[in-house]
């Protein structure tokens, strides 16, 4: 709302300087966005809250500034002169759809000179930002601006067959608005509508065929309330927002309606010539008067924490328009003036004793008491989860949780149900609400290498969203939301379970300590995933079904492509992803901790011809599960093949064991015996043969 | 390799510890070596360090130093080695004494080897250059350090000021629905904030309930008020879904951190205090806080918050106190308990913290960005 500092001064006399008075407006609910200098008048630009809709005209910012700096406040009180026949003579309105207007007058005002306006209102509507039309235009929009009350006038020798109708659009109904342009309308917006048609679409423009011309004598002066969702919906539907629109969208002052339209044609007659019709013509009911709210004496301090007297609480109630009522002697009661419709109960009036009163008498040193804060063991999960990736390099990414259809097309480790779809999309395209991140990391990559960022390593910790199927009642969300941890690097298989592992290993499951861990890897095939280059990551518990929690594999060459990147030997890239809400119980898990052996170890290699079918983790499970108690770490040094040296379709693994005792050195024997029992159960369970 | 690196290679002798070995020492004691009083021992090991420590006072260059070397500490004929020797011959009873002096003895050695050393290679570096000497301006292998991502930072940073304020951490939901993302937040049905065009519907349901991307963390608030009864602090934060077109200041997608605070008897002085202490802290130094009355359906009276920053006021989020009309919908008596609650940008104030002109750069996900956090 852009204000004329010496318009606002007919109405309560400003303090000496524009910056007092927008400091003070700003601290007391009006934001000043700017001050600028027009001609020999100054326009202050306000921010304006939706619920007040009474400071969208100059006399409300007047009001404030009248109660803020303890100032009279001048208010006209306009009286137009009635000549002639009764404006009921020359039109008839009715209201089809009160829904959409409460309330309609009409004033009719005859032998108009329409032309130029005095350079007065034209100067004033500049300061403000509106371009001058002719004089009867310029008053509707100068009293709206006084107001907050939007105006229009009509020309009432076009309005065919001397009956106003208020009603809904007729869907595909044609309108010609006053900028020119043709509308097709639907049913939810509201028209007046003359006998054959629409001459203005509600709250929100006229239309071209009734508008004010110099031919212009006779004049119909409308003022109503239209109702703030169907201007809305008209105004954004038809890209049509409108100043008019914008006061109708929060309910201007039902008081102003009568006001507006007396002020307006009183002002027509001085400046346009023109007689005023007696009377106006009405229909539907204004907006009923407020109810009566209660203030108890001691409720101010209970809510800002400082005490405000009686007297200054009541003065401040008064000056903003507050009416005091008889009553109780234990607490005040008052009544909303009618433009402040936000206004209904205790709390309004607290706050509005608070803002006049100013926010910067509540101090800023009030202690609260301590409490103790865990941090819960989502939080950790996540926080362990990224330290890993931290140290291993890696930048965190954050990419756009809906994608697009391209993306989502390569699939979900997550299942196969359809993504969530909303409207309107993200950004242009992305309109699915991603089942993985693992494709928006990819693409993340890719936009790196373009520009040819180095080492483009990213993760990122974010939710999924999963339609579940069938929910059973409508108290569950049909939405899951597993929270996921994943990442993308340039690599083979090895270098991302590594990584995986040390994730998992941090969380709390896994690691070389473990004997058994929870986690275990199996084959995979999954269409992000290249053919026989991926795992699944497996959780078992004790008493509950294994479950997927992860994936970790060398990304398909469809969709590296998919997501922009170059296909090729030098270009693999490595993903994983982890289900961390299905991990997170892991950080909670007490474990037992043992004091390490002080003795020495004894390292032995041994060399373990298997088929080539046999995959390390059955060899490793056999190991850890024959090796017994001396066993602390089993190593996988080499994998190696050789036709010639281990025959067609062997393998070679070579084992580094360390074995320790913590009850004292370790002889040479013990641990030949333990190498032996290994190897005997290698031979047993894995047809493993001991290389010489 | 350099001198001083292969004396610590060797300074490692291994003792015997363990049962077996020193079972098999001793064994090697009775027949090979002499038997040792543990005074001689004692002399004899008192008798090198001064030798060597008065030797080593003389020498004045590498090969001074080196021929030192060989003839206390070396490998092979070393006096030290010969003393060495000379534990084995030690009565069992004796030995773990002997041979905690004899590393006391090599270690004091060793150490004076090593300053004389550092020594000398400083005044050589003065003079002649080091024959393998390197060139400092060499590169340093790489390691390369991760980086978390400048939002996540600074979510952290008002979380972990906020819990030293006693305000615990939660998260929810990010699909939505009608009640924890308007009603109970007081935006009835009519209210232009719940239009479809200004959120993003779901084309699921929940049974006939439209699903939406939560529009503010205020959800989770409502989540943890109707599960826990006051006194409760929290802090919210998590991704939230606006349809703005992605400019400078806006993305469509953006975080959120509120705070909530219900306790009997909480007043605005309570809210401008803690919001002052988050300032404080999070800024640095005494930072006052400012209020500007504003208007959210959820709080009552409303404010925007300014943060005093480089001698001007910076706005930093709204709050307010929680609407009675809020803390009845969650099933509290408003005139038995009162809180407040406030939300942080975090786009805003990471743009301001870092710098950041544009808050499409914190989406872009380039490397060259990220790792100048």
């Amino acid at each position: 709302m852009i204000i004329s500092t010496k318009w606002l001064s007919e109405y309560v006399s400003l303090p000496e300087t524009t910056d007092a008075l927008v400091e003070r407006l700003l601290l007391s609910g009006l934001n000043h966005e700017s001050t600028q200098a027009v001609g020999n008048d100054t326009a202050i630009d306000l921010e304006v809250t939706s619920n007040r809709p009474d400071c969208l005209g100059h006399i409300g910012v007047a009001r404030e500034v009248a109660v803020l700096f303890a100032r009279p406040l001048h208010i006209p009180d306009p009286r137009p002169q009635e000549v002639g026949t009764a404006a009921s003579a020359s039109i008839a309105v009715e209201i089809l759809t009160p829904e959409i207007c409460p309330f309609y007058t009409a004033r009719v005002i005859r032998g108009v000179r329409v032309g130029p306006s005095p350079s007065w209102l034209v100067d004033r509507l500049a300061t403000v930002g509106v371009v001058s039309v002719n004089n009867v235009v310029d008053i509707t929009n100068y009293v709206m601006l006084e107001c907050g009350q939007p105006l229009h006038a009509f020309d009432l020798a076009k309005i065919r067959g001397g009956r106003i109708s208020v009603r809904r659009a007729v869907a595909g109904e044609s309108f010609t608005a006053i900028n020119h342009k043709a509308y097709s309308l639907t049913t939810g917006m509201g028209v007046i509508a003359d006998a054959e048609g629409p001459v203005a679409l509600a709250g929100v423009m006229g239309g071209a065929g009734t508008e004010i011309a110099s031919t212009t004598t006779d004049i119909l002066l409308e003022s109503a309330q239209f109702a703030p969702l169907t201007v809305r919906a008209a105004a954004r539907g038809l890209v049509l927002a409108s100043a008019s629109s914008y006061r109708f969208e929060r309910v201007p002052d039902p008081a102003a309606v009568d006001w507006a339209s007396r002020r307006a044609a009183a002002m027509i007659a001085e400046l346009a010539g023109g007689q005023v019709a007696p009377g106006t013509v009405e229909a539907g009911q204004l907006a009923a008067s407020p109810a009566t709210i209660e203030l108890r004496p001691g409720r101010v301090a209970e809510v800002l924490g400082i005490e405000i007297p009686a007297e200054r609480q009541q003065a401040i109630l008064l000056g903003l328009g507050f009416v005091a009522e008889p009553g109780a002697t234990d607490r005040s009661r008052w009544r909303a003036p009618s433009w402040r419709r936000d206004c209904g109960r205790e709390i309004d009036l607290v706050e509005e004793i608070a803002r006049i009163e100013g926010y910067d008498r509540v101090p800023e040193n009030e202690p609260i008491a301590a409490r103790p804060v865990t941090e819960s063991a989502r939080e950790r999960t996540l926080r362990r989860a990224t330290e890993v990736l931290v140290a291993a390099g890696f930048c965190e990414a954050m990419t756009r949780s809906v994608v697009g259809a391209s993306l989502e097309a390569l699939g979900s480790p997550w299942g196969d149900a359809a993504p969530l779809v909303c409207a309107p999309p993200l950004v242009r395209g992305a309109d699915r609400l991603r089942r993985t991140l693992l494709p928006s990391l990819l693409e993340a990559r890719a936009a790196n290498v373009a520009v040819g960022a180095q080492m483009p390593d990213l993760f990122e910790t974010a939710r999924g969203y999963l339609s579940r199927s069938a929910a059973p009642d409508t108290q569950s969300s049909p939405v899951e939301e597993p929270l996921l941890v994943s990442f993308v690097m340039g690599g083979g298989f090895t270098a991302g379970k590594g990584l995986a592992e040390a994730v998992l290993e941090r969380l709390g499951l896994g690691g070389v300590a473990m004997n058994e861990p929870p986690v275990v890897f199996r084959p995979v095939s999954l269409d992000l995933f290249a053919a026989g280059r991926a795992a699944e990551i497996v959780l078992k518990r004790p008493g509950l079904p294994a479950e997927r929690v992860g994936v970790v594999g060398e990304v398909a060459a469809a969709a590296l492509a998919g997501c922009g990147l170059a296909v090729g030997a030098k270009g693999r890239v490595v993903a994983a992803e982890l289900r961390l809400d299905r991990l997170e119980f892991a950080v909670d898990m007490e474990r037992p901790r043992s004091r390490p052996s002080d003795f020495p170890a004894v390292e032995r290699d041994v060399n373990l011809i298997v088929d080539q079918a046999v995959p390390w983790g059955d060899i490793a499970a056999v190991i850890r599960g024959s090796a017994g108690v001396l066993l602390e770490e089993c190593r996988l040094v080499q994998v190696w093949t050789d036709a010639d040296r281990l025959g067609a379709g062997k393998k070679s693994f070579v084992v580094s064991l360390r074995l320790r005792s913590s009850e004292g050195t370790l002889a040479g024997e013990d641990a030949n015996r333990t190498v032996e029992a290994v190897v005997a159960s290698c031979g047993q369970q894995c047809g493993a043969v001991l290389r010489a | 390799m350099d001198c001083r690196s292969r004396l610590r290679s060797r300074s490692a002798v291994t003792l015997p510890t363990g049962r077996n070995e020193a079972a098999a020492a001793a064994a090697q004691a009775t027949s090979a070596a002499q038997a040792v009083t543990i005074e001689s021992f004692l002399a004899e090991l008192a008798a090198f360090q001064t030798a060597a420590s008065e030797s080593l006072g003389g020498v004045s260059d590498g090969s001074g130093l080196e021929q030192a070397r060989i003839e206390f500490l070396g490998a092979r004929s070393g006096r030290l080695k010969a003393i060495q020797k000379l534990l084995s011959g030690l009565a069992s009873a004796d030995r773990p004494a002997g041979g905690r002096h004899f590393n006391e003895a090599k270690g004091a050695v060793t150490a004076l080897f090593a300053a004389l050393q550092d020594k000398l290679a400083v005044v050589g570096a003065g003079s002649a250059a080091v024959a393998d000497a390197i060139d400092v301006t060499l590169p340093g292998e790489l390691v390369r350090l991760g980086h978390v991502h400048p939002i996540t930072q600074t979510i952290r940073r008002v979380q972990e000021i906020m819990a030293r304020l006693g305000f615990e951490s939660v998260d929810g939901p990010e699909v939505e629905d009608q009640w924890h993302n308007f009603e109970a937040l007081a935006i009835p049905a009519e209210h232009p904030a719940r239009d479809p065009l200004d959120n993003f519907y779901l084309a699921v349901a929940r049974g006939t309930d439209p699903l939406l991307l939560r529009s503010q963390t205020s959800t989770v608030q409502i989540r943890v008020m109707e599960n826990r009864r006051p006194p409760l602090r929290i802090v919210s934060l998590g991704r939230v879904y606006r349809p703005d077109t992605a400019d400078a200041t806006h993305y469509p997608m953006f975080h959120q951190v509120e705070g909530l605070l219900i306790e009997p008897g909480t007043t605005m002085a309570h809210l401008k205090s803690v919001l002052r202490q988050l300032a404080s802290s999070f800024l640095g130094g005494d930072v006052h806080v400012r209020f500007r009355p504003s208007f959210f359906p959820f709080t009552e009276p409303s404010v925007e918050f300014d943060m005093e920053w480089g001698g001007r006021w910076i706005e930093m989020g709204g709050a307010g106190m929680v609407d009675p009309a809020v803390l009845a919908a969650v099933g509290y008596d408003p005139d038995e308990v009162s809180g407040f609650a406030f939300g942080l940008g975090v786009e805003r104030i990471a743009a301001r913290r870092y710098g950041v002109a544009d808050i499409r750069d914190f989406y872009r996900n380039d490397v060259r960005f990220l790792r100048q956090f």
